[in-house]
């Protein structure tokens, strides 16, 4: 499945249509504060150096695996957020599609959200970093399970 | 100070909405003035200083040594000690690297320095060229003059250089650099000041400070980014050996041997950035028609609405003294239960308003405590206002909440 503009998984066409709806940046924000809270973090014993993302301005750690039915399963947790928020989208992006699709899937999902162009460059690239990296994990999980 | 007809000399705050800058400690904004005088560089006398002497190298030249003039003025320093260089930190550098150390030497900072205060000396101390000892201030941050001294006297002959920032950049407090210049002459040393947070803020004068060397930058006092300027005494420059060897800096050259130029020039190798000379002369005329007294109780006024705004809110710890008014324009936030960075997005998202949040290029004063989150600073310049600080405070106490 080629993932894009116009053609995104079905609960993250949810999260974007929310999103769309709201035309005042602070409330736009503090729905990705709600999402952040949603979320299920990674517990903290969990954190470790193979975890953590470099990059990000603040900690942030990500977890990769398989769910019971092979599909693609990220946890994340951030001291941030606004990354912690990101992280919630990214799960209802990619958690459950195949590994393969996860590991090309466009980070520009974000653009959508009417955020990406007002995130400083550092928390930006902080958060593609986090993408980057979750989608080498993907990379290697679809080839494990090949 | 009419502050609306200074406002308007800046493109950014004449916008329909301007943002509300409060970044000032990194860089200020530029005037026209200044922009105009960059491009007029380039569009009208492209050439070099000192070299051609067409009319328009003969242009330059003079601009170059008008600006120098007019520099000098602005601190009380005649020209011939006034060195055009990149930036605060290259001042620094000219003077961690031009100096001919001896075994043993030590060099005192203070425990709150900007890294471009610091490297140069952990730089120096890592080859073993000298010994780097940092000065405790006070709980507050106040500097400790008694602790000073007995650092000094602990020193002993020993004492090469002391270097310290007239004003902080982490929390915008002051250091009485004429006691102590007083101090570290008694001691035979040299000091290197700092003024990147204070020439652009206030009345400085390098009689009165008695300092041997003054390093500021332009891009935090309306001028071009890549300008700076050390200034030296006549005997302290002397004593640099100049770190960029090159054209213009020597009389002459030959197989065996050179000669540096007797001027600052010598510390100026190469093709200078005459736009950026240029922009520092229109700048320098702008502040030179202001009283900077004035413009430092501007500061200090808007402080404090800033300081007793955000400061009465609970979890807010101010970096510093409590009392705005000795922080001149800066207030630095710990924030508890936030993302310092998350806190800057939402103020610029939701009020326009720009803020630093992180390290402040302090990290070390950071690390000594412990503290890996950084802080949130606001720091004005003299065009802010009054209804921009009460818009800060009433944003930052909203987004503070939507984050909690």
């Amino acid at each position: 499945m080629d993932w894009g503009e116009g053609n995104w998984p079905a609960s993250l066409q949810e999260v974007i249509d929310e999103f769309s709806d709201v035309f005042d940046a602070m409330e736009r924000y503090e729905m990705l504060f709600d999402f952040a809270s949603e979320c299920t973090p990674l517990p903290m014993e969990e954190w470790s150096d193979d975890t953590r993302v470099h990059g990000c301005q603040s900690e942030a750690h990500v977890l990769c695996s398989l769910d019971e039915q092979g599909g693609f399963l990220m946890i994340g947790s951030a001291d941030a957020q606004i990354v912690q928020g990101l992280m919630a989208v990214a799960q209802k992006a990619i958690n459950g599609l195949p590994p393969e699709e996860v590991s090309t899937f466009p980070v520009t999902f974000t653009r959508e959200l009417g955020l990406h162009d007002s995130l400083s460059p550092n928390r930006a690239n902080g958060f593609l970093n986090m993408f980057t990296r979750v989608r080498q994990e993907a990379r290697k999980l679809a080839q494990g399970a090949a | 100070m009419d502050l609306q007809a200074l406002r308007e000399q800046f493109p950014t705050l004449r916008a329909d909405e301007p943002l509300t800058y409060l970044d000032n400690a990194c860089v200020t904004l530029r005037p026209d003035s200044v922009i105009d005088a960059i491009r007029d560089y380039y569009t009208k006398q492209p050439a070099c200083a000192g070299r051609s002497p067409h009319r328009w190298g003969t242009a330059v030249t003079q601009m170059v040594s008008r600006t120098r003039r007019k520099v000098g003025a602005f601190i009380g320093a005649q020209p011939s000690g006034v060195v055009f260089m990149r930036n605060t930190t290259e001042a620094i550098n000219q003077v961690a690297s031009g100096i001919d150390w001896r075994d043993g030497d030590i060099v005192l900072t203070s425990d709150r320095e900007h890294n471009s205060n610091l490297v140069p000396w952990l730089q120096l101390e890592r080859r073993g060229v000298i010994e780097h000892r940092p000065v405790p201030s006070l709980s507050d941050n106040s500097f400790d003059i008694e602790a000073f001294a007995n650092a000094c006297a602990d020193a002993g002959d020993r004492l090469r250089l002391v270097s310290l920032p007239q004003v902080g950049n982490l929390d915008g407090v002051e250091i009485p650099i004429r006691e102590v210049a007083a101090i570290t002459h008694d001691h035979g040393a040299r000091l290197l000041v700092d003024g990147a947070q204070s020439v652009p803020h206030m009345p400085v004068d390098v009689k009165n400070l008695d300092c041997d060397w003054l390093a500021f930058s332009m891009h935090k006092m309306l001028g071009p980014s890549g300008m700076g300027i050390l200034w030296g005494s006549d005997d302290a420059l002397d004593e640099l050996e100049p770190r960029t060897a090159g054209g213009e800096a020597v009389v002459d050259t030959s197989f065996s041997g050179f000669e540096f130029r007797a001027g600052p020039e010598r510390f100026e190798g190469g093709i200078g950035n005459y736009a950026g000379i240029a922009g520092t002369e229109a700048s320098i005329d702008l502040l030179s028609g202001l009283d900077m007294g004035e413009v430092r109780e501007h500061e200090q006024r808007l402080n404090r609405i800033i300081g007793d705004g955000v400061g009465g809110i609970s979890g807010i710890d101010v970096i510093g003294p409590q009392d705005a008014a000795a922080r001149g324009g800066v207030t630095d936030v710990l924030v508890d239960g936030c993302d310092v960075h998350d806190l800057a997005i939402l103020l610029d998202e939701a009020g326009g308003i720009l803020v630093r949040s992180g390290f402040h290029c302090v990290n070390s004063w950071f690390n000594e405590r412990g503290l890996d989150e950084g802080s949130l600073r606001s720091s004005l310049y003299l065009y802010n206002t009054e209804a921009e600080c009460r818009h800060f405070v009433d944003t930052f106490t909203e987004v503070v909440n939507a984050i909690r």
